[in-house]
């Protein structure tokens, strides 16, 4: 995607739609992936799942892409040193946050997991600049297994303390194993949520998820597209239960 | 060229945006210059806190989406003062502040009216899609008598026009267009989401939290272009048309089937900045028509006379012709 792309935190996403390809009318939101350090370009990592996304990925260069953002929050920039875990798709908020490490020289830690290599897409973008292991459902690529067990491992090793912090994304099963183990090994855990959305500019109040905490204001339903995507795990209460 | 009239409300042009898809407009102020739209419409307010419904509250369906967001909103005392001098100021000196109003009594619809009045508004939209809690639960929507009974009381109360929103999920909407005038309403919104559902079969569930939702966007225009037309055939109160509208096509669509404004919803969800570019787009196909928006107003109407030749027909008028 030419530019100019504005200045895009890790985390915050755009709302992209094409026009002209019928009949998909709402737009879908997607992390910023990459972008050059003077805006000239950015990119996504899409994945097709359903009429949007594949929509998306059937646009021929040189047509008109909707795109409104950077919309929601970025993970906490205060944050040093946190292990990211992404799953599939899930990867694509971190790019931009281990650019950034590698600059400060403090190369990420990233765990990464798919069902198969071909879930892996992206991988060899941060091979350059980030400490990765990876983890695969079929053993085709790194550890076979689950990305939380690499994650469990690294803390049985002393790699990672508790106190230290994790930033994760990736689908809903994966995110909730990884909110659970953090909870037991006391890390701090974010999530950014992949929340079903209408406007992305929180207009539609479509996209709430169910929260409990002071920066809530006793509201018990926040919108994930201005609140979030980005929540601490304790703020959830699906994963309460 | 532009200017339009709902009852003695004056509007730089009839670009509306519709209840509940645009907040109150804060959120949208960085795509848009919104003191060049008719007016803002507010999403409802309700007496007390609404926390809404569980999710998923929303779905995309074939050219349209189900809601079920259930009235989400922080209640009258927070609205009036956060979120009331917001819509102000956005639509600055000549843009109208339209407060959409949803009661669960008689009662709560009279005060929030009296509330609203007395904080400032330049007219109140009556959301009768609301349960009458008090009297069998029955919406306000689909019985003629609680619907003149909700719009008189409102009426009574308040110096502001007052516009009554209608559901589409009724047997004769004419007739309950009859009632809101017959209790004063100074014009009717037509119309509300469409209910549905959508059943996600491997999990054997609905597949929104609350089960039914609304149905709105492109798929619903049709719908209500037809109520737009059935309405003001039959009743002589102005008409804000609302439902899928897209493009400045539809808006003119619209005012040929007798609407004196229109009201845009979920297509904004798409495009943030949609009000204000349908405004500059009409501007430009009325010039090239050579008509203003007053002219257009119900000329598909049979008793409008025949479609001028060589006036490039919108549907309804060319439709006529043919018969
Ligand atoms: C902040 C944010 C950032 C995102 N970033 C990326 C990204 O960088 N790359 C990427 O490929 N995708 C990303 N997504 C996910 C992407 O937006 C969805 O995959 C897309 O909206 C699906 O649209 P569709 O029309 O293709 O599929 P749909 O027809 O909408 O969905 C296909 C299938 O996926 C399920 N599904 C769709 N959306 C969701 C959801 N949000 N939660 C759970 N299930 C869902 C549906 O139930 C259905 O089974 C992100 C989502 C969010 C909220
Ligand atoms: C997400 C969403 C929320 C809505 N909330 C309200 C509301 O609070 N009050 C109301 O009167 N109508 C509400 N509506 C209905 C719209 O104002 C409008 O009547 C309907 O969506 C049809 O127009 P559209 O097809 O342009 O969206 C809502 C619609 C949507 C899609
Ligand atoms: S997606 Fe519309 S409010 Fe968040």
């Amino acid at each position: 995607m030419d530019g100019p792309i504005p200045v895009t935190g890790p985390g915050q996403f755009y709302m992209l739609r094409t026009p002209t390809r019928w009949p998909v009318l709402l737009p879908r939101p997607f992390s910023l992936y990459d972008r050059a350090p003077d805006g000239s370009w950015g990119s996504f990592l899409l994945k097709g799942v359903g009429p949007g996304t594949n929509a998306l990925l059937d646009v021929d260069v040189g047509e008109d892409v909707l795109v409104t953002g950077p919309l929601g929050r970025t993970f906490p920039a205060d944050i040093e040193d946190p292990v990211c875990v992404a799953g599939g798709v899930g990867l694509a908020p971190f790019l931009l946050l281990a650019r950034a490490a590698k600059a400060n020289d403090r190369p990420v830690r990233l765990l990464f997991g798919g069902r198969d290599r071909a879930a892996l897409a992206g991988l060899e973008d941060f091979e350059p600049i980030a400490r990765v292991a990876t983890s695969t459902d079929d053993g085709s690529h790194g550890h076979h297994g689950l990305v939380t067990e690499l994650l469990e491992r690294m803390i049985e090793r002393g790699e990672v303390r508790a106190g230290e912090t994790v930033f994760c994304c990736g689908p809903d099963p994966m995110m909730h194993a990884v909110a659970k183990l953090c909870e037991r090994r006391g890390l701090r855990c974010f999530l950014s949520l992949e929340t079903y959305m209408a406007c992305g500019y929180g207009v539609c109040n479509g996209c709430t998820v169910e929260v409990d905490g002071e920066r809530f204001r006793g509201w018990p339903y926040s919108k994930t597209c201005l609140e979030g995507p980005v929540y601490e795990a304790c703020e959830l209460v699906e994963l309460r239960s | 060229m532009l200017a339009t009239r709902l009852g003695t409300l004056q509007l730089t042009n009839p670009v509306l945006s519709a209840s509940g898809t645009f907040g109150s407009g804060w959120e949208g102020r960085e795509f848009s210059d919104l003191s060049r739209v008719g007016g803002l419409v507010s999403k409802t307010v309700t007496v007390k806190p609404r926390p809404g419904n569980p999710p998923p509250r929303i779905l995309e369906t074939p050219a349209g989406m189900l809601n079920s967001i259930g009235l989400e909103n922080k209640g009258a005392d927070y609205f009036i003062p956060e979120s009331l001098p917001k819509m102000k100021q956005l639509v600055g000196e000549h843009g109208r502040v339209i407060v959409n109003i949803g009661g669960e009594s008689i009662d709560e619809f009279v005060e929030l009216a009296e509330r609203f009045t007395a904080a400032g508004v330049d007219a109140l939209e009556v959301n009768l899609s609301c349960p009458n809690v008090q009297e069998g639960r029955l919406l306000f929507s689909t019985s003629p008598q609680m619907c003149e009974r909700a719009v008189a009381a409102v009426k009574a109360v308040t110096d502001v026009p007052v516009f009554a929103k209608l559901s589409p999920n009724v047997t004769d909407v004419v007739e309950i267009a009859r009632a809101a005038a017959a209790g004063g309403a100074d014009g009717l919104t037509a119309i509300n989401t469409l209910i549905g559902m959508a059943i996600d079969w491997r999990r054997q569930r609905p597949v929104l939290g609350r089960g039914i939702g609304g149905l709105s966007g492109p798929a619903i225009r049709p719908v209500a272009v037809r109520m737009v037309y059935e309405i003001t055939r039959a009743v002589d109160v102005p008409v804000i048309g609302v439902g899928g509208i897209q493009s400045a096509s539809d808006v003119l669509e619209f005012l040929c089937a007798g609407a004196a404004a229109v009201q845009v919803g979920t297509a904004q969800f798409a495009d943030p900045a949609l009000m204000v570019r349908l405004v500059e787009d009409l501007e430009r196909e009325l010039a090239g028509l050579g008509r203003s928006v007053g002219e257009l107003i119900g000329s598909a109407h049979p008793e409008a006379g025949p479609a001028t030749p060589g006036q490039p027909a919108a549907a309804g008028a060319s439709a006529q012709e043919r018969r």
